[in-house]
């Protein structure tokens, strides 16, 4: 089939089979698809808990600025309710720095640490790749030589492309080998190694809100007024907001 | 027939007995009482076409832009009102002895809804002639409204609908009058008299407190309302006027600066404007604040990390965090921001849009307040003031007066809905944290270590990870491993002469391989084909960068990437001859006599072939082609050397190196077969 311009000769001889083929190919997939899940979860928590400080830092300024605000010397009561409330939301902060510094040492860290393994890995398949292209190419040469006429330039060409060939071929079946061993070993290995973290998650977040609920039920007991329903609060606030309305000095729309 | 006119003879009694002039008082004041009556009636008459007719026929034409309820304002009220007053009037019969006094109970225990009611409908009443010219100058509008009218109340030739909205203001002031005629024509001796003149005392003061209440809601009105002009509007209204104007007060405001005139102090004043601005500030950083807040929750709830598919569903401390998770997303933090959002951020929203239109106001009286220094001055320099001058000095004193009246209770009242939005705060963060903590602890139960301390637990995760560390580095190895360290290329004559010059100068162990064809691209790179051997000098490149090594190539220098070569060890191979060899070789040819050549056994099945081109550099050697067949006689020289062979190729013999010939098994061909 001379007229079929081949770039790369495809040799006659299968050099791996179709099945060996199929299962590394599916062993990396996997781990493809989890080198992506890993890194959007990364992505995910940094995200997540970068929002979470966000939040904690604006629950102060609410309290802070409020503090700094002159109507706490005008009124000795209002100055004592924000003072508890900036205490209350700074303790809470505190709170929160150290829930993400759990979750940065033991999530956010060990994630990325996990993910730092793909581009060798990813570089190893490469590698395996361009060895079985080689080999792929050299095994066609000697095929080609093996076909001619058997004269002496011929005998020695074909001698040298089979030195050449078997230390591709060995090189080659050594990788293959490697990956096909050390591929389902690392994609196994998630499973221990990823239980601490969301264990850790779930510690976390209970322990920051048993602070918080504690903190802002001591709060809610220096407030005299009874737990109203949501609805009670709504009207209250319309029934407020319309008596303010009613003053000339506020327009009306 | 009753007479309904007294007899002519003045002075003397008529049949019933009452003196003719206490009967044309008697008379007239049953008149006033009639016509109080009738005209409440054809009043209320009038109002209720209106306001149920003339408004139900407008209604259901949907006319477009149309302000249905700024026209009729609070007409429905006025129209209880009547009504109520007229069936009151109506309970009694006018003749009952009694009836004076109780129309007068039904005006005074009526007194206060009839001022609420009007002053607001006469306070509405100037906004009302405004729609109503309004909406004249739109044609289709004008043509509706008359058809209306004409339609529902032909007999009343009305071309207007201001022609019935202004009765209620008629009416309210009609009723001192109407009142006024009755105590008239009523004996002072009356028993009712005190409290019917009660009641015209009350209706005069209802409609003083009406046209007060109005002119009030008009100054606040006028000034209230943050001017939302254009530039052009603005430069329109510069004029000489309001230049002038504008002069005085600020010269007048650089004289309290410099001090040459005492500021008017308000101590009162001032202290409630400074309430009201810290407050003001108050609020507006509480809103933005607690907005800021909400906005980095819904960031945090943009992020979903327990949807993460690591294929590890089975696991159960995952399994755990992803049901958490889910719940928590789905409901209890959606809970949380709807809360915020609905108790706290939105009444914050509309209180601060509250704090405009005062501001303003303040602001405005300051300017009326340097215009009332000035005219006060004047008056009290000259003694007179002109009408223009007395109105703004009034004017001032009504914006001074209602701030003064209003603003304690604004700020009370603000204050007040601060302080509530900051306890809601406080409640709606102690629930949230009850609710997380009610689901995520019942999850902890499920976790293996759930047992453990938090400081053990944290202690024990951090040290997981550490040894994790360490085994996910050497996996890392394991894969980068080089598995072809010692993969050698054969060497072409070319890369023997190479590795000659090479070994003269550097190391063994800074020989390398091009493992593939390099093609340099940058300056000062070098290209390489497979296989050329090359030295390495420098592992890195000028800049540090450890991937690009300075190596020398055939009197070359240049860089290449070190990925592209390999450490060049032979082994297991013949060294390639040296030049030590080659000297040693011409002192080994010239002490001995070449022997005859044996012919050595050649084995049937291996032919031997010169793999390279030769040169022979001594008579004592002999030139090879590549691809030649030679025969082999030794396979060692005269000093037993291995690295020369003794061969016959073309019919002439010689040594040539051993590594420059192939042995080939070459199926089929016999000993006998031998090119010469």
């Amino acid at each position: 089939m001379s007229w079929i311009p081949f770039k790369n000769n495809n040799p006659k001889k299968q050099i791996i089979s179709k099945t060996v083929e199929r299962d590394f190919e599916r062993e990396y997939e996997k781990l493809q698809k989890l080198e992506d899940q890993t890194k959007k979860l990364h992505k995910d928590m940094k995200k997540s808990t970068e929002a979470d400080t966000a939040m904690s830092k604006a629950a102060v300024k609410i309290s802070s600025d409020l503090l700094s605000n002159p109507l706490c010397e005008q009124d000795p009561q209002f100055l004592k309710s924000m003072t508890a409330l900036d205490t209350a939301m700074r303790r809470m902060d505190a709170f929160n720095q150290e829930k993400v510094n759990q979750i940065q040492k033991t999530v956010i860290e060990p994630l990325k640490k996990f993910s730092s393994v793909f581009p060798s890995l990813n570089m190893a398949v490469k590698r395996r790749e361009q060895t079985l292209q080689d080999y792929k190419r050299l095994q066609s040469k000697v095929e080609k030589y093996e076909e001619k006429e058997k004269t002496g330039p011929t005998m020695v060409k074909l001698h040298q492309a089979r030195e050449e060939l078997r230390p591709v071929r060995e090189d080659f079946e050594a990788k293959n080998k490697q990956l096909l061993e050390e591929m389902p070993k690392f994609y196994h290995s998630r499973i221990d190694y990823f239980q601490p973290s969301f264990e850790a998650l779930i510690r976390a977040q209970v322990a920051y809100f048993t602070e918080m609920h504690k903190i802002f039920g001591e709060l809610t007991e220096q407030i005299d007024q009874p737990g109203l329903t949501d609805e009670q609060r709504e009207r209250d606030n319309e029934a407020r907001l319309s008596e303010l309305k009613a003053l000339s000095i506020v327009a009306d729309d | 027939m009753e007479p309904i006119y007294c007899t002519v003879l003045p002075g003397s009694p008529d049949e019933l007995g009452v003196p003719p002039e206490a009967d044309k008082t008697k008379h007239k004041q049953s008149l006033a009482i009639e016509e109080l009556l009738s005209t409440e009636r054809g009043y209320l008459n009038m109002i209720q076409l209106c306001a149920v007719d003339i408004r139900n026929r407008l209604k259901q034409k949907q006319l477009p832009d149309f302000d249905l309820e700024g026209l009729f304002a609070n007409i429905d009220d006025v129209i209880d009102v009547s009504s109520k007053l007229l069936y009151q009037l109506e309970l009694m019969d006018t003749e009952n002895p009694q009836y004076l006094q109780a129309l007068s109970d039904t005006f005074l225990s009526m007194r206060s809804e009839l001022e609420n009611t009007y002053k607001e409908y006469c306070a509405s009443y100037s906004n009302i002639l405004i729609l109503e010219a309004r909406y004249r100058e739109r044609e289709e509008l004008d043509k509706a409204i008359q058809e209306t009218i004409t339609s529902t109340a032909p007999h009343t030739n009305a071309t207007n609908l201001s022609f019935f909205l202004v009765m209620p203001v008629q009416r309210i002031a009609r009723y001192q009058l109407l009142l006024q005629t009755i105590l008239k024509n009523t004996e002072p001796s009356h028993p009712a008299y005190r409290s019917l003149q009660a009641t015209v005392d009350s209706t005069v003061a209802l409609n003083s407190n009406i046209n007060e209440y109005k002119r009030l809601k008009e100054v606040a009105d006028k000034y209230n309302k943050p001017e939302n002009l254009t530039l052009m509007d603005k430069i329109y209204r510069i004029n000489t006027h309001s230049i002038a104007k504008k002069t005085a007060r600020l010269s007048q405001m650089l004289k309290h600066e410099a001090g040459f005139l005492p500021k008017t102090e308000d101590k009162e004043f001032d202290a409630l404007e400074e309430y009201f601005l810290a407050l003001e500030r108050g609020v507006a950083d509480l809103q933005d604040n607690v907005s800021t807040f909400v906005k980095h929750f819904e960031e945090f709830l943009s992020r979903r990390p327990h949807e993460c598919e690591l294929d590890i569903e089975t696991e159960v401390a995952f399994r755990n965090y992803k049901e958490l998770s889910a719940i928590l997303h789905k409901h209890i933090y959606p809970k949380y921001m709807h809360r915020l959002k609905s108790l706290v951020l939105q009444p914050l929203c509309s209180l601060q849009e509250l704090f405009a239109c005062p501001q303003n106001m303040i602001r405005k009286r300051l300017h009326k307040l340097l215009d009332f220094e000035k005219i006060e001055e004047k008056r009290r320099e000259t003694g007179s003031i002109t009408y223009e001058e007395q109105e703004a000095a009034n004017t001032y004193q009504a914006i001074n007066t209602l701030l003064l009246t209003e603003m304690p209770k604004f700020n009370g009242m603000a204050t007040q809905l601060l302080i509530r939005a900051m306890e809601t705060f406080i409640f709606i963060q102690r629930d949230f944290a009850a609710d997380v903590n009610h689901i995520a602890s019942g999850y902890l139960q499920h976790l293996p270590h759930n047992k453990l301390p938090d400081y053990t637990f944290w202690s024990w995760a951090e040290g997981m990870f550490l040894k994790e560390a360490k085994s996910l580095q050497q996996i890392s190895q394991t894969f980068e491993a080089e598995l072809n360290p010692h993969f050698i290329l054969p060497l072409t004559p070319s890369s023997q002469r190479r590795l000659s010059e090479l070994t003269k100068r550097y190391k063994s162990e800074q020989i390398y391989q091009a493992s593939s064809d390099i093609k340099g691209g940058r300056d000062m790179d070098l290209s390489l084909s497979r296989g050329e051997l090359v030295a390495v000098i420098q592992e890195m490149d000028t800049k540090g960068d450890k991937r690009r090594w300075l190596v020398e190539a055939g009197g070359n220098r240049g860089y290449v990437p070190a990925s592209r070569i390999n450490p060049y060890h032979p082994t297991g191979q013949t060294a390639s001859p040296s030049p030590a060899i080659v000297d040693e070789a011409s002192k080994r040819h010239s002490v001995v006599v070449v022997s005859p050549a044996i012919e050595s056994p050649v084995l049937p099945s291996l032919q031997v072939f010169a793999a390279y081109d030769f040169s022979a550099r001594s008579i004592h050697e002999v030139s090879l082609r590549a691809g030649e067949l030679v025969t082999v006689l030794e396979h060692h020289d005269r000093q037993g050397n291995p690295q020369w062979t003794l061969v016959e190729v073309q019919g002439q013999k010689g040594y040539v190196p051993s590594n420059y010939l192939m042995v080939v098994p070459v199926p089929g061909i016999s000993a006998s077969s031998r090119k010469t």
